[in-house]
């Protein structure tokens, strides 16, 4: 099953996504920051991240820059999800290196489709 | 008096009048009495002739019979004549001379003088005495001396004469002087008060004197006219004093005015500055308020919709249990409780939209996207919901519509507006989106339109469809839900890509809402942007006719906003909207500087227009300065613009950079030649201080426009230059006798090979290799050209 790491810093919304996804049948890593996220995925190596872009200790965007910058991890999609709809969030998530976008509050079947469509793109290595 | 009274000259008038007076009394008597004195004189003289005639004659009538019987006799009876005492002397000498007789008068001590030979004068020098010879008929007897005077009576009676003379002179004289003395006083006395009262008039300025006594015939009319020009100089004097005054006062008035003008303007200037903080500080505030505006509205967004996702999420989970366990009922209120969770976040989103719009916070993210993928994602989305009220939904979209540029994010918004729209008023009908292109001149559009069959709205409904939280009836938002904003929003959304919404009705059959949006959306840039430097006012603004400037663009906005920029620094301005107009206008009103943009599509384009107003001899010297968007520096100054400025332009650069181009070329200066910017600047500030004038060209071309504006006195040379590189650029400098004497300096990065150094060491002053000469290298040579040139211009 492929491995969605969630980065996540509110607990419902965490507990709310990875319920659902496990439902889906998903196995779920977790991180509470920015430098949890990075440092999972660099030793567990996860499918896809679902990144919140406001997180302590290290931001969404200084995240996502830092997994892609690292050869080992360069490779794993990430979605960006932000409560703020404002389009220069979008722009700068893409500028990080964001392969997608969604805002918050998700929508849980869009998220699934774009989650689909990225593990399509990018093959979890299996 | 202040000389002494040495000189009679120098005496006062009335003593000099009174001499002259008793001067010619004096001078008057004497004569008289000298007149007088000698006829006196006369008179006895004659008389004692008379008296010597008579007794001569007697004394001869008796001596001459007498020596004529005795020639020698001395019995002569000449002691007769003590009968006569005036007779003072006589003797008879003879014939041969010796004395015969003599008579002497007692009491005198006269003596007889020797015969005089001679004589046959009976009269002497003196009228006293005669000789007279005494003759008979034949032969001379012998002389006769007589000598008279006057007798005592006769000298009392003249000293008595002079006595009295001289006391009636004396008397006289002292009448004449008294009577002159007084008697001039009636001429000098007018005379010396107006000596006087002209010194002291002189002496202390007192005008108000007059000359009080009066005569009559010229020194009156002297002494009337001399108290009239006193009364015309006091008068003068008064008149001009207060004038004086006058002029005083008006003086004061004027300082006072002009310290109340200076006061009042410093008080203006004061209240100014005053004002200007205020508006900065205002400024600053509304800035702060407008950043503490988006960061609500930024964190408005994200704390509204936290708490509404978590009722969402948790909601849908445990709806997805109910369902997954069965448990319908419970999945139906969990259903009640999402849909009242979404509507809930619908109108928080609706809400947060236009809060934005109205701060102006709202901005458009323009891409360009296939729009057949933007239907069908909002068609997707809108499927249940039409789908409840047993609607069909349908595309109707060519296969070619193809891109376009635009927000897609807000464009999902509004068809989903739209079809949820449509779908809450429409039951069991057709709700068609209907999409074409439609072709225009300059850009075409883009025609969406969302037609459903549904209940339809009366005009009254009709036109408060747009505003803000009017839905078509109070009752609206409860049967049919929505909040009131969505079209509003919609409408928005589609004049800021410059596009609208409009709507049809009919009520019963059905509406059809169209939206209509440029299918390449643009977001006008300014083309001149201010950043609050000054601006660059014309160099001449003292005289009668500013100079004329010509722009020459085809975007409307952009000439009028540089049209007011250019009339605010003080100068006319013409416009033209295409080349073609651009060309005409300067052909027949040659202006002082066109501004050219050389992005103009359609018509002659910006580099066309450029090389012809080049090619025009009458207007090649005429400076264009072109605006240009791309980096098309070298192209303009190839073809002869004096500048290339990018847009968008920096007001303060324009018309600084105008400025430049307008003030006449400095009689002594310094021709940069080089392309890249950072070399001209180096060189440039190396020679700031000397004070010397620059000016720049970008390469061969360009220093060939500036040469034919002026001489530069020297001539600074890169080698390595696009278009017309230095060496071309020296070749061009020698053919034209005129330039071929400009020292040139060469200032190059190139490895000069010893070739080039045998052609350019005639040429050229001196070579000079980037980074290895310091600023006195350069100025020791740069500055004996400036030196000469000064000394020649002065």
């Amino acid at each position: 099953m492929p491995k969605i790491l969630l980065v996540e810093d509110n607990e419902m919304n965490r507990d709310m996504l990875s319920r659902r996804l496990e439902k889906r049948g998903y196995t779920l890593l977790i991180a509470v920051d920015g430098g949890v996220g990075v440092a999972l995925a660099k030793s567990d190596k996860p499918d896809l991240i679902l990144m919140d872009m406001s997180l302590p200790v290290i931001d969404g965007w200084e995240a996502t820059k830092q997994v892609k910058a690292d050869p080992a991890t360069a490779h794993i999609p990430i979605i960006a999800l932000t409560a703020h709809a404002m389009d220069s969030d979008r722009q700068k998530a893409i500028g990080a290196g964001c392969d997608d976008f969604d805002t918050k509050p998700v929508e849980l079947s869009r998220l699934l489709g774009k989650i689909e469509e990225l593990l399509k793109k990018f093959p979890p290595k299996a | 008096m202040t000389v002494a009274p040495n000189n009679v000259k120098s005496l006062p008038f009335r003593w000099q009048l009174t001499l002259f007076i008793v001067m010619i009394c004096g001078l008057t008597l004497s004569l008289a009495f000298a007149g007088l004195y000698l006829y006196d004189v006369q008179q006895f003289d004659t008389e004692i002739q008379r008296r010597l005639e008579k007794t001569r004659s007697v004394l001869i009538d008796s001596l001459e019979p007498m020596l004529e019987q005795n020639p020698n006799a001395t019995d002569l009876p000449l002691h007769l004549l003590a009968a006569d005492v005036q007779i003072t002397a006589a003797a008879v000498y003879s014939a041969d001379g010796r004395l015969l007789g003599r008579y002497l008068k007692p009491g005198t001590n006269e003596t007889i003088p020797p015969l005089q030979r001679g004589v046959s004068q009976i009269l002497t020098n003196d009228p006293g005495v005669v000789w007279y010879p005494i003759r008979s008929n034949t032969h001379l007897l012998g002389t006769l001396y007589l000598k008279a005077e006057l007798s005592d009576a006769d000298v009392d009676r003249f000293s008595n004469l002079l006595r009295g003379s001289g006391i009636v002179f004396l008397a006289s004289s002292l009448l004449a002087f008294v009577a002159a003395y007084r008697l001039q006083r009636r001429i000098t006395q007018p005379i010396t008060e107006l000596a006087q009262v002209s010194a002291s008039v002189q002496r202390e300025r007192d005008y108000g004197i007059r000359v009080s006594s009066s005569a009559s015939g010229e020194i009156g009319l002297l002494i009337d006219s001399f108290n009239a020009m006193l009364d015309t100089i006091q008068s003068n004097t008064t008149a001009l004093d207060h004038a004086r005054m006058a002029a005083e006062e008006s003086r004061e008035k004027i300082h006072e005015a002009n310290d109340q003008l200076e006061e009042a303007n410093r008080t203006l200037e004061a209240r100014v500055e005053d004002r200007t903080r205020l508006l900065v500080k205002a400024s600053k505030d509304a800035e702060e308020a407008s950043k503490a505006k988006s960061s609500f509205l930024a964190k408005m967004s994200h704390e509204l919709r936290t708490p509404l996702n978590a009722i969402i999420g948790y909601s849908e989970i445990l709806r997805e249990d109910a369902v997954d366990d069965g448990d319908t009922r419970t999945a139906d209120d969990l259903d009640k409780v999402l849909n009242a969770a979404r509507h809930l976040l619908g109108l928080i989103n609706d809400v947060l939209d236009i809060s934005k719009i109205e701060a102006g916070k709202m901005e458009l993210y323009l891409e360009t996207f296939e729009l057949q993928k933007i239907l069908s994602d909002v068609v997707a989305t809108a499927t249940p919901l039409v789908g409840k009220k047993g609607n069909s939904l349908r595309i109707d979209c060519p296969p070619d519509i193809g891109t376009m540029h635009a927000d897609a994010t807000k464009l999902r918004q509004m068809l989903l507006n739209l079809l949820s729209n449509a779908s809450k008023f429409t039951e069991n009908g057709t709700i068609t989106i209907k999409a074409s292109r439609l072709p225009g001149v300059v850009a075409d559009t883009i025609e969406l339109a969302v037609i459903d069959t549904g209940i339809g709205m009366n005009s009254e409904q009709l036109s408060r469809l747009f505003q803000a939280f009017s839905q078509a009836d109070a009752s609206t938002s409860s049967k049919y839900g929505g909040t009131g904003l969505g079209l509003a929003i919609s409408k928005q959304f589609a004049q800021m890509m410059k596009g609208d919404i409009s709507v049809s009705s009919t009520p019963g059959t059905g509406s059809i809402f169209t939206i209509r949006l440029p299918a390449d959306v643009q977001v006008k840039q300014p083309v001149v942007v201010h950043t609050g430097q000054r601006l660059t006012k014309s160099p001449f603004p003292l005289e009668a006719s500013k100079p004329r400037i010509l722009i020459i663009d085809d975007d409307d906005e952009v000439r009028l906003v540089i049209a007011e920029l250019l009339k605010m620094s003080e100068y006319e301005t013409s416009e033209a909207g295409s080349g073609q107009q651009g060309l005409e206008y300067a052909a027949q009103n040659k202006p002082d500087l066109i501004i050219l943009d050389v992005m103009m599509p359609g018509g002659i384009d910006g580099w066309t227009v450029l090389t012809k107003l080049q090619g025009n001899r009458a207007l090649a010297d005429v400076p264009v300065v072109v605006l240009s968007g791309a980096n098309d520096t070298e192209m303009a100054m190839s073809l002869g613009a004096s500048s290339v400025l990018l847009k968008p332009v920096n007001a303060a650069r324009l018309t600084a950079e105008i400025a430049l181009q307008l003030s006449p070329l400095a009689r002594c200066y310094v021709l940069v030649v080089e392309d890249d910017p950072d070399g001209r600047d180096i060189v440039v500030r190396m020679l700031e201080k000397e004070g010397w004038q620059f000016r720049a060209a970008i390469n061969g071309n360009a220093a060939l426009h500036v040469l034919k504006k002026g001489h530069p006195s020297i001539i600074l040379l890169d080698l390595k230059m696009a278009g017309m590189n230095g060496f071309e650029f020296l070749e061009n400098l020698g053919q034209n006798p005129a330039w071929a004497a400009i020292p040139v300096v060469i200032i190059s990065s190139m490895d000069i090979t010893p070739e080039m150094r045998d052609y350019l060491s005639p040429r050229v002053l001196a070579i000079l290799q980037k980074g290895k000469f310091n600023r006195e290298d350069l100025a020791a040579l740069v500055r004996p050209a400036i030196q000469t040139c000064v000394l020649a211009e002065n």
